[in-house]
């Protein structure tokens, strides 16, 4: 099962302030740009379901954003409701801390939260507001975690964002609190969101195999687990390179030996299934892990079968953001279907070199977006369908192309076994749905050709 | 493949089985230290009288809240013209919900770019990103025009828009004419109904001055008989052909100011093209000719009517979103004032038809208790279609009610017209409040139905109260929009929408021995 993983030249985190080789690119000016950082520390946060998340700005940051991500919960549900303290004109002139200070007063009254995180947003990294002076004198006032994360939006990318986040577990969060005694330890993954209850999946897989969580970083957490996320034997980094500097950090500070993978697709499920028993350093383990995912292999290819006959040769534009292009091109390709675009904005050098390494040679790698850049992908390579993140949705449908939403937004959980048999079935409906030939086709009374054959 | 082959199952009924209830059940020891009785103690109490005095006292925090910020308003106000680009000066974040946020509630792509600020721009300003955006952008996108408007962040560092632009036109990058509108949009000032104004103002101030046309209110025979029509922050498209329909009736020629509609609502022809429709750009100047204009939103288009009656120096009709009977006779009142043309035959006939559709319904209606949320013209619309209808408006929440026209506060006039009718004596008007608060009235004052956005499911699922989804933003209901709620057409759709939640209501919830068909 060597090798472990790569360390090579291009290992640091995406998103890394003083990047030595390519990180995550910024964004042009003039390009419609996707997320901030606020957003990237949000989404990395939010999943952890109990606990309260303040946004301390202008009402904007927080108005345009609250729950509007698909990660479910399976009990408490604060981290649903938006909280702001909504600054004003005169709050930016004379200071918001005041109000920042009422507002955790009040949550902590209220909502009596295990802890309350407080962002910090363009505004109030502008105009200095002390955020963590007030985090501080108002967790020892009130006897609680009250972390602040400073991530405000003009720093950069979401995936620096999401690292922010990362950060700020490791500061005040991670290696705070301590399990049960007989509480058995296991993994942590780090950065599966559950996503469309994907974390759901993969929880009962490694039940099957024996293979404790011991937390969950973040999806469907809970506040708690968190904190003794140190104790764990192994940290699985899931789909998410801006999380690797956690993973290290870990590594470094408490001897937890650390591994990247992905659940999209059987053979990644397997692998990462795998690793984690080896990094156990459990044999008893390995060959549990071993039988399931032999059996559960086989189940699969049975289950395939009429979806692979359907699936086979199609070809997909991918664009999506940087690890999930190379594990989801996996997953496509056991299903049958060829990449023939994949978007590469988001990736790192690392990330492009594993897309190369799953892909053919005619594969176009498309750098910078805008809908038309692939759209373009689509009609030249004669892909027939997309693959790619809400926001390009809408113009997928103007262009009468078939489409799988497989970002933030999406309502169904591609991971594992089963999640590959979803993926297939979501493949095979979307592509044969009887609309595209209607849309295709002219008005009886208008002869003219369809601007696009396919 | 035609049918499931398979029977692979959605989260919804998947996390239902007893595998993953039992997952669900060990997690519980990671949860907050609480018993359930605890829990459920601390939901009685969030649910008490008591908690909805401490609710209401609340000063300095914001939960769920229920306004966008300016910019976003800005953005659907440079949709409405010709081959326009929004343009968000500003880091990226902002865009990218403006642009989802929209996305999402008419299902539609949304073109508009950011300067994409980072940290050098927040010391050095943000004038390099500004210039270099313009010329990204349209090199990109080929925009006729561009529209910038600001976040919080261009205005703390206090970025100089106009400066700016000058010196992207003394750089070359581009030219001399090349139309670029702007304005100022803080996040920390007004909402999403204000920046829309800044930036309907910004471009029609723009385009008339650099125009060299001088105003002459009703002069010339070509433009003379025309009308200006806005209909400012409007989430419906449906509301834009209604507003056709009935000027097309009346047989007068109009210009719209503003009109994303085609922007929102574009046919699938297998190719997207950027821009959909629009005032076109040389309208705007000539619209300054018109014989007068009229405003579908008074409060949101506050500063472009100032702008209208100052420097065009012409007559305004100034109205709420004209919903219900008497709502629409107002407006076509205001149609014949300004153009002297008698009110068409066929828009009479029409309203016999609604007041007949409305009659059939009353008795489902009349002494069903409301609560509503929403802008402040949407409001006005909504609290005189429901007093006309025998529907007690209970709650109102506006959380940017704090807007005036002519000296007028919306709350005072929402006051007014509720103290006019028998139907209002019950209801208070709350500005500044948010979906929390309305979550405490809810629970402590049932009603019968909530009127609002799809934010308000929250409250009113906790308060087991149906909702009428109507307003901005609309995420979890498809083509809403397309349906107007304007004019009569639009009050039989917002009829229907409300009679049918009642009807079904009943059915929903019978005992057995009025389980009827005929209603
Ligand atoms: S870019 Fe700044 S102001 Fe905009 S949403 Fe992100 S944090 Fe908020």
């Amino acid at each position: 099962m060597d090798p472990v993983r790569h360390d090579e030249f291009d290992s640091q985190a995406c998103g890394s302030i003083a990047p030595k080789v390519k990180a995550c690119p910024r964004p042009k000016p003039g390009e419609a740009a996707g997320g901030c950082s606020f957003d990237g520390a949000q989404i990395t946060l939010l999943p952890i379901m109990d606990a309260a998340h303040l946004v301390h700005g202008p009402v904007a940051c927080a108005g345009n954003s609250w729950e509007s991500r698909g990660t479910l919960s399976s009990g408490p549900s604060l981290s649903q409701y938006g909280f702001a303290t909504d600054l004003t004109d005169s709050d930016i002139i004379f200071g918001g801390e005041k109000k920042l200070k009422d507002s955790i007063d009040y949550i902590a009254g209220r909502f009596a939260p295990p802890a309350i995180f407080v962002y910090s947003t363009c505004v109030t990294a502008l105009t200095g507001e002390d955020l963590d002076s007030v985090c501080k004198e108002a967790a020892e006032r009130l006897g609680l975690p009250v972390i602040p994360v400073n991530s405000p939006g003009f720093v950069g990318s979401k995936n620096l964002g999401n690292r922010l986040a990362g950060e700020a577990l490791l500061q005040y969060v991670i290696g705070t609190g301590e399990p049960e005694p007989e509480t058995v330890m296991g993994v942590n993954l780090i950065g599966e969101y559950n996503i469309a209850g994907e974390m759901w999946d993969i929880e009962r897989l490694m039940g099957s195999a024996g293979i404790a969580v011991t937390s969950r970083i973040t999806g469907d957490a809970r506040y708690k687990e968190i904190t003794w996320a140190h104790r764990a034997k192994v940290n699985m980094v899931v789909c998410s390179r801006a999380l690797l500097g956690l993973a290290r950090e870990m590594e470094g500070r408490y001897g937890i030996p650390f591994f990247e993978g992905s659940f999209y697709g059987a053979k990644e499920t397997t692998y990462s299934l795998r690793q984690m028993a080896y990094l156990m350093n459990d044999r008893e383990m390995e060959r549990r892990v071993d039988r399931l995912t032999e059996r559960e292999e086989s189940r699969l290819s049975q289950e395939l079968r009429p979806y692979r006959k359907l699936l086979k040769g199609k070809r997909a534009v991918l664009y999506t953001g940087g690890v999930k292009s190379w594990s989801v091109i996996s997953a496509l390709k056991e299903l049958g279907v060829q990449v023939v675009g994949v978007g590469t904005n988001k990736s790192t050098q690392d990330d492009v070199r594993r897309i190369a390494d799953r892909v053919g040679d005619d594969t176009e790698y498309i750098p910078e977006g805008g809908a038309s850049r692939i759209i373009k992908t689509v009609r030249e390579r004669k892909a027939d369908i997309m693959i790619a993140g809400g926001r390009n949705m809408y113009v997928a449908m103007k262009e009468q192309i078939p489409f799988i939403d497989i970002n933030q937004e999406r309502h169904k959980a591609y991971a594992g076994y089963e999640g590959l048999l979803r993926l297939a079935k979501e493949l095979a409906y979307s592509l044969g749905n009887p609309i595209w030939k209607l849309a295709a086709s002219p008005a009886p009374w208008d002869k003219e050709a369809p601007p696009y054959d396919r | 493949m035609s049918r499931d082959e398979l029977n692979i199952k959605d989260n919804t009924s998947l996390f239902k089985e007893a595998r993953y209830l039992q997952q669900r059940e060990n997690k519980k020891q990671f949860e907050a230290p609480c018993s359930e009785q605890e829990t459920a103690e601390a939901l009685a109490y969030s649910k008490s009288a008591e908690y909805m005095e401490k609710n209401f006292s609340r000063q300095n925090v914001v939960i769920n809240p229920h306004k966008a910020c300016q910019p976003l308003g800005s953005v659907m106000a440079a949709l409405g013209f010709e081959k326009t680009l929004p343009f968000v000066h500003g880091s990226q974040g902002c865009n990218a919900y403006f642009r989802s946020h929209l996305s999402r509630h008419f299902k539609e792509p949304t073109p508009s770019v950011s300067t994409s600020m980072t940290e050098d721009a927040a010391v050095f300003g943000g004038m390099n990103n500004l210039i270099d955006g313009l010329e990204n952008s349209i090199a990109l996108y080929k925009p006729e025009m561009v529209a910038i408007c600001t976040t919080c962040m261009a205005e703390v560092i206090g970025d100089d828009l106009n400066a700016f632009i000058g010196n992207a036109r003394v750089k070359g990058v581009i030219s001399e004419e090349y139309p670029v509108a702007y304005c100022n949009t803080p996040s920390f000032v007004g909402s999403h109904i204000t920046g829309y104004d800044a930036m309907l103002k910004g471009i029609l101030s723009y385009l008339y001055t650099r125009s060299g046309i001088e105003s002459k209110p009703g002069s010339g025979a070509e433009s003379g008989e025309k009308l200006n029509v806005m209909l400012g922050f409007e989430p419906y498209t449906g509301n834009f052909a209604e507003m056709r329909k009935i000027l097309a009736a009346f047989d007068t020629k109009y210009t719209i100011l503003g009109d994303h509609s085609g922007n929102y609502d574009s046919p699938a022809t297998g190719e997207y093209e950027y821009y959909y429709g629009g005032t076109k750009l040389e309208e705007v100047p000539q619209a300054a000719n018109a014989l007068g204009t009229l405003s579908l939103q008074k409060y949101t288009l506050k500063k472009t009517q100032e702008y209208i009656s100052g420097t065009w120096n012409q007559q305004i009709a100034a109205l709420s979103t004209p919903l219900g009977i008497t709502g629409t006779d107002k407006l076509l009142e205001a149609i014949s004032e300004l153009t002297g043309l008698p009110v068409p035959a066929m828009l009479t006939e029409e309203r016999g038809r609604v007041v007949d559709a409305l009659m059939d319904s009353h008795p489902y209606l009349h002494g069903k208790r409301v609560a509503l949320v929403g802008d402040p013209d949407l409001l006005i619309g909504l609290i005189g279609f429901c007093l006309e209808t025998g529907m007690e408006p209970v709650h109102i929440i506006c959380s940017n009610g704090d807007v005036d026209y002519n000296e007028v506060k919306f709350k005072e006039e929402a006051e007014a017209l509720l103290a006019a009718s028998p139907y209002g004596s019950e209801a208070t008007v709350h500005v500044g409040r948010d979906l929390w608060h309305m979550r405490s009235l809810l629970l402590n004052d049932k009603v019968d139905l909530a009127i609002g956005s799809s934010h308000l499911k929250f409250a009113a699922k906790d308060a087991e109260v149906p909702l009428v989804r109507v307003g901005f933003p609309i995420f979890d209901r498809h083509h809403m929009h397309r349906y107007p709620i304007i004019g009569y057409q639009g009050t039989l759709n917002l009829l229907s929408l409300i009679v049918n939640t009642i009807l079904q209501q009943l059915d929903d919830h019978n005992s057995g021995f009025n389980f009827e068909l005929v209603r």
